[in-house]
Order: C-alpha cells, then sequence, then structure tokens
C-alpha cells in the first residue's frame, strides 16, 4: 500500500461490484475523501473508514447491478472461464492417474494441488476478462463442490476436512488470487 | 460526495456511498435529474467527478412530496394537540 492510498483489497471488492457507469465516479469521491481523511485524522482512521464504505455500499451496488443486467455479462462470462477449467481439470486429473501413478492415495494427494490451481488460473482469467465474474464463478465452484460431497462422488475414503478443505478454498482461491496477485491492478 | 456530505449533516447519520449512488441512478432512470462528467483531479486518482443536475420533472416531483410531507405534518401536529 502507497502513503496515504486507500486499500487495495477494498478497492479490488468495489471496482468488482459498482456498475460500469458509476465506476469511476463512486471511486473517485472515496479516494478524494480517503485522501482528506488521511491527512486531517490518521491514515489507519481513513482505512477504517474507507473498508466500513467498501462493506456497506456492496448490497446496494450488487442490487443496482442485477437492475442494470450487468449480472448476465458477467455470468456468461464465469459460465464460459467455469467449462474451460472443468475441461483443463479433467484433463489434468485424467493425465495424472494414467502417467504418473495410478495409486488411489497419490490421486488423493494430488487432486486439491490440481484443483486448486485450476480455481487460481481460472479466477485470475475471469478477473482479466470481466470483474465481476469472478463472484460468480466463486459461487459456481462452491455449489458444484457442495453438490459432489452430497452425491459421495468421492469413491475413495477421505476424512471431512478434505472435502471441506475443497468446499471453502476453492471459492477462496478463485476470489483472492486475482486480488493478491494484482490481475488486474487495482486503479487506486 | 458533496451529495453524500450533506445528506450526512442533516440527517446526522453515516451513510454509506453506494446507497446514494443507486438512488441517483434510480433519479435518472426517472428523468429527475441528468449526470455529466467533470474534470479528472489527481487527488481523485485521476478519476473524474460525476455531477448532478435537477430536471424539471424532478423539480416537480420535489414540489409535490415536499407538499404531501407539508400536509401530513399538518395532521400529525391537529392529532398531537387532541391529546
Amino acid at each position: 500500500m502507497r502513503r496515504n492510498s486507500p486499500p487495495a483489497f477494498a478497492c479490488w471488492l468495489l471496482e468488482s461490484v459498482i456498475p460500469v457507469p458509476y465506476r469511476e465516479a463512486m471511486l473517485g469521491d472515496l479516494i478524494e475523501e480517503y485522501t482528506l481523511r488521511a491527512e486531517s485524522a490518521s491514515p489507519l482512521a481513513a482505512s477504517r473508514w474507507f473498508w466500513s464504505q467498501a462493506f456497506r455500499s456492496v448490497p446496494s451496488m450488487v442490487w443496482s447491478s442485477l437492475r442494470s443486467g450487468d449480472w448476465l455479462i458477467s455470468m456468461s462470462t464465469a459460465m464460459g472461464v467455469y467449462i474451460v477449467m472443468q475441461i483443463v481439470e479433467h484433463a489434468a486429473n485424467l493425465a495424472i492417474s494414467k502417467l504418473v501413478a495410478p495409486q488411489p492415495t497419490t490421486e488423493v494427494l494430488l487432486a486439491p494441488v490440481v484443483f486448486l490451481t485450476a480455481t487460481s488460473i481460472s479466477g485470475c482469467i475471469a478477473a482479466r476478462i470481466r470483474r465481476g465474474a469472478t463472484t460468480f464463478l466463486a459461487l459456481m465452484v462452491m455449489i458444484t463442490v457442495a453438490v459432489l460431497i452430497y452425491l459421495k462422488a468421492c469413491t475413495i475414503p477421505v476424512p471431512w476436512w478434505y472435502e471441506f478443505g475443497f468446499l471453502t478454498l476453492g471459492p477462496l482461491s478463485v476470489l483472492l488470487t486475482p486480488a493478491v496477485f494484482g490481475v488486474p491492478k487495482p486503479t487506486c | 460526495m458533496i451529495v453524500r456530505r450533506e445528506i450526512e449533516e442533516r440527517i446526522g447519520r453515516n451513510i454509506s456511498i453506494g446507497a446514494v449512488y443507486a438512488t441517483l441512478e434510480r433519479l435518472e432512470a426517472k428523468g429527475y435529474v441528468s449526470s455529466f462528467a467533470g474534470e479528472p483531479t489527481p487527488e481523485r486518482g485521476g478519476r473524474a467527478k460525476r455531477l448532478f443536475r435537477l430536471e424539471a420533472a424532478g423539480k416537480r416531483a420535489l414540489q409535490v412530496s415536499e407538499q404531501t410531507i407539508r400536509n401530513m405534518s399538518a395532521g400529525l401536529k391537529r392529532r398531537w394537540e387532541r391529546i
């Protein structure tokens, strides 16, 4: 974080949910007030104010996006990325089980690595195409994993925390990887 | 930013910028206000301001709303006095 620059993750979160017509103006307003607060009070108090504005603005901005139809484009983008991700992940799993090691233990160990790599990369791709798409992609990953756990798709007996890891870390990697690696970089 | 600050000063509590923009967006869709982009400034991270202007339809709607609130308040005061 640069001196007197607002929290990057809060910026990224806002850029993901604010509809395009108001994105520039709204972020500009927040940055301007953040700078004033950081100079008159303290950068910490200004950051706290920025975070509170970001969290409190998310519901109204999501609702605004839904009303304007922005969500349809974001969801279509997420769906496209998700299909590609599934194909790549399936191919990787197939290659691992055939070439590397056909033993169930190795498969159990390598499956999370493949899964998290696929979700992280697809999160970055979705964020690059369209910011709002990452939220939908994370939701799709979460729903798929939940359905697979419910249907007991994994034939190898695994502990509960193993499945829980897929359920939580999958959507988180979709959301956090683009934010951490700055894809695309927050512009504030 | 000015709109949000003005509302905060008048009602005496914090409001989110998202709520302000969502409301302004609805008012613009109804033709009550119009907006245009201002000049980008460095203190805003090079982002342009969005300036809003009250339109004739908005002024009329505001007058009607204000009159309605006045009528409601007058009725309320009469009832209070009777208690």
